[in-house]
């Protein structure tokens, strides 16, 4: 009647030890980002190409978002292969590279210095990317369960390879340019090899495992995901076909439509599970976790804009909403929310292993909830102000979206270190 | 939903205990929210076995429930050896919530 499962049947977690350096450095990307954004919202006035900007978003992308991300993964890589994680060494190894290898290459651009500091930082971030993927690749090698969520973890993994690795490229090109063109000419299709190739493939294959698992429900549609992974490959691939080809610009337009329908499949997908959820309270993370995939529809509209508009001057204005929509936006709300979706269970099993039955705290307990709505409001609001300011060139709602940014910054990074130092109460 | 048992007594006993048991995530017990299949009583070896699933085969809190679980039928059953079987098939589906347990996921 009950079968049994293999082996102990449990699913094998990645120690804590791993993960924790990943969100205590993310935060406090985010924090520094926010510093850096609020001292700096003149950049909001010059070209995308502006030394500032490019640290800031380099931060942003890799410090914030890679980095958390990439802890969260070596968390999760267990639940979407079904297997544990190969190597615990490559994923500290992973982290080292990064932590050393990012604010060397943020400081370089910051100073726009292109040389030695700019250089070493893109190399040691390129050999923290080679640990990571050699990590994912084994693991999905041992597990030897080739589902869906493996290959989006494994393709997203190789696109941050070639990421970085073309960033590395253009680093060199700085200052010998021996790429054909000028480095900004490939600005373009460095950005969304990683926006597309690793943060949109690696969140929806994550999130279509994690939002039914927290929302309690048991829709699943293997078929869609497909769809959806096929559609977001193509359109890379379009995308790549078409930037080195120096195509005409408005057939740009047809990755873009690809992409569009696979987040439409997607948002379709995190509807039904929404529907078909068996507890009816949704929690406030998770309500901002759900509002980052809809907020994809603002970088989808600015760049609809910024194909329309690509040979003319507001191009560039364009092109900063865009990339604050994405990494403010979209990026942000997801961490924002799902940070305090999985850090308390983290902190949670290393806390409570051994524990009193029915007296212990939930994980929902270890971080202040009314902290979290504060932050919520504080980063909705500062994100709407920033927005406007940067689309109306307004000076005073660029500082005061970006001090509200830094207030909600602030609140995250206090809430996160107050659950990772969670102790049991004596 | 029912639990299986080759002794009700000592089955209901153990039960009461369990209900101190919670998913840590939904925050229901594990018996309203019917993760315990069956538990079977040997006293003359003095062995338990609880046969039990989880909500999805991936839960990373799996470890956390499944010790719970044994230490909490331990501590109603001291002299026993108890040991806990996992089982995935038959999955766990909704159905196996009780009344009480989709009352409080209700709300």
């Amino acid at each position: 009647m009950f079968a049994a499962a293999p082996d102990s049947g449990l699913q094998q977690t990645t120690s804590y030890k791993v993960v924790l350096p990943f969100y205590l450095f993310a935060a406090f990307s985010f924090l520094i980002s926010c510093i850096l954004l609020l001292i700096n919202t003149d950049i909001a006035h010059a070209h995308y190409f502006h030394p500032k900007t490019l640290a800031i978003t380099h931060l942003m992308a890799l410090g914030w978002g890679t980095m958390i991300i990439l802890g969260a993964s070596h968390q999760l890589l267990p639940v979407l292969i079904e297997g544990k994680l190969d190597s615990n060494l490559l994923a500290i190894l992973s982290f080292v590279f990064a932590a050393i290898g990012i604010p060397l290459l943020v400081t370089g651009f910051y100073l726009f210095n292109t040389g030695l500091i700019l250089q070493i930082g893109a190399f040691l971030v390129n050999t923290s990317v080679i640990c990571y993927f050699l990590n994912v690749i084994r693991s999905i090698e041992e597990s030897k369960k080739y589902n869906v969520h493996a290959f989006y973890i494994a393709t997203a993994s190789l696109w941050l390879f070639a990421t970085t690795f073309f960033g590395l490229l253009l680093v060199f090109n700085f200052s010998r340019s021996w790429l054909p063109e000028n480095s900004i000419e490939y600005l373009s299709l460095h950005a969304h090899l990683g926006l597309v190739g690793w943060f949109l493939l690696l969140i929806v294959g994550v999130a279509s495992r994690l939002i039914p698992m927290f929302l309690i429900s048991k829709h699943t549609s293997p078929k869609t995901l497909w769809w959806i992974f096929t559609l977001i490959n193509i359109a890379l691939l379009a995308f790549i076909v078409l930037k080195s080809s120096g195509a005409f610009p408005k057939l740009y337009y047809s990755p873009f439509l690809l992409v569009f329908i696979a987040i439409l499949l997607f948002g379709n997908y995190c509807y039904r599970a929404y529907k078909t959820r068996i507890r009816k309270h949704v929690d406030e993370q998770m309500k901002i976790s759900l509002l980052s995939v809809a907020m994809l529809v603002l970088p989808f509209l600015s760049l609809l804009a910024i194909i329309y508009f690509i040979t003319e001057d507001s191009a560039s204005n364009l092109v900063l909403v865009y990339g604050f929509c994405i990494f403010f936006g979209w990026i942000s709300a997801l961490i924002l929310g799902m940070t305090f979706k999985t850090l308390p269970f983290i902190i949670w099993n290393k806390v409570y292993q051994i524990r009193a039955i029915g007296k212990t705290l939930t994980p929902k307990e270890l971080f202040s909830e009314n902290l979290f709505k504060v932050m919520g409001l504080f980063y909705l609001t500062g994100f709407i102000l920033f927005l406007v300011g940067i689309l109306l060139l307004n000076n005073l709602l660029l500082k005061s979206g970006a001090s509200l940014l830094l207030a909600s910054a602030i609140f995250y990074v206090i809430n996160v270190l107050k659950t990772m130092f969670h102790q049991i109460k004596k | 939903m029912d639990v299986l048992s080759n002794n009700n007594l000592y089955c209901s006993a153990a039960l009461a205990g369990l209900y101190d048991v919670f998913d840590p995530e939904i925050g229901l017990n594990v018996v309203d929210l019917g993760l315990i299949y069956r538990i079977d009583f040997n006293d003359e070896d003095k062995t338990i076995a609880v046969t039990m699933t989880l909500t999805t085969q991936f839960c990373p809190m799996g470890e956390n429930i499944t010790a719970d679980v044994k230490q909490s039928v331990n501590n109603t059953f001291k002299d026993y050896l108890v040991s806990i079987i996992l089982v995935f098939e038959p999955a766990w589906s909704v159905d196996r919530i009780s009344v009480e347990g989709q009352d409080f996921l209700d709300h």
